[in-house]
């Protein structure tokens, strides 16, 4: 979905969101399913500062110039434009080295789920908001 | 197809903990058994978790990205070691010295581990209850 046209910007963000949303989904049930497997490390993923700054990168009109701004970045981790954020995956390993290695917190997830499902919400009304503005001025009647 | 991704992964845990309840279970009820087809006592058992691993296609694709993974049991195993001596002279199986090998089963520790099972099963049912919803919210926009 390009900027032009009737869909600007706003859409493009937010559907950027729902996408990244439905991912972070995917890890933090992955995080949940695996909280007694021994060994398991969290996996974490974080994609706001990467879509913040592709936002305001897009906004300034400095185009699709991707960089990175952590050594462990991949090159379409942060920056560039919005369709290219990827949300930044990484593992976080145990480090207190007692137990079975794994170190998944339930409730730490829980809360991650939940958020997140708030925020997927937010994103569907705001989306739909814009869609109903769209249509109440394509409409011909008054 | 993010929302079908979780809904396997809570599936994987979900069998899981079902195959871990099952063993438990199977624990609780031979509490006291002390012929098997084997020979001797039973012996405790118990899972062994890991994360699911993936086909050669799916890694290649999701290369460039970590990637979610699902749980699954990877074996079963058996606790090895003799059981616990009772004195209990009527008993069949008693040896010369009147003493039974009974299973080495604590009663807490299973309790303990059904918690635990329920505990993450419930989670798991929670995190495809997300899915299912964020799926139906997506498909309200724009109504």
């Amino acid at each position: 979905m390009t900027a032009n046209g009737i869909f600007d910007s706003t859409t493009q963000v937010l559907d950027k969101a729902l996408d990244l949303r439905s991912r972070k989904l995917e890890v933090i049930s992955a995080n949940i399913a695996n909280a007694e497997t021994p060994g398991y490390a969290r996996l974490r993923m974080d994609f706001e500062e990467a879509l913040k700054e592709s936002v305001s990168q897009t906004g300034s009109g400095s185009g699709t110039g991707q960089r990175t701004t952590h050594p462990r970045h991949m090159t379409t981790g942060g920056g560039g434009a919005i369709q290219e954020v990827r949300g930044h995956f990484y593992r976080q390993m145990d480090q207190n080295g007692i137990g079975d290695n794994n170190n998944v917190s339930l409730e730490r997830e829980m809360v991650d789920l939940s958020e997140n499902q708030i925020r997927y919400e937010a994103g569907i009304r705001m989306l739909g908001k814009k869609f109903n503005m769209l249509k109440l001025v394509i409409q011909e009647r008054v | 197809m993010d929302i079908l991704g979780v809904m396997n992964i809570g599936y994987s845990a979900l069998k899981a903990q079902t195959t871990r309840v099952n063993v438990i279970s199977s624990n609780l009820a031979n509490m006291e058994t002390t012929r098997t087809p084997e020979g001797g006592p039973y012996q405790r058992k118990s899972v062994i978790f890991t994360s699911s691993s993936r086909g050669f296609a799916q890694e290649l694709e999701n290369s460039t990205r970590q990637q979610a993974e699902g749980v699954e049991v990877q074996r079963i195993v058996s606790q090895q070691g003799a059981g616990k001596m009772v004195y209990d002279p009527g008993h069949p199986d008693a040896n010369a010295e009147g003493y039974v090998e009974k299973p080495d089963i604590s009663l807490v520790e299973e309790m303990t581990d059904l918690m635990k099972a329920k505990g993450s099963y419930e989670a798991n049912v929670t995190s495809i209850k997300a899915a299912q919803r964020m799926a139906i919210k997506a498909l309200e926009i724009g109504r």
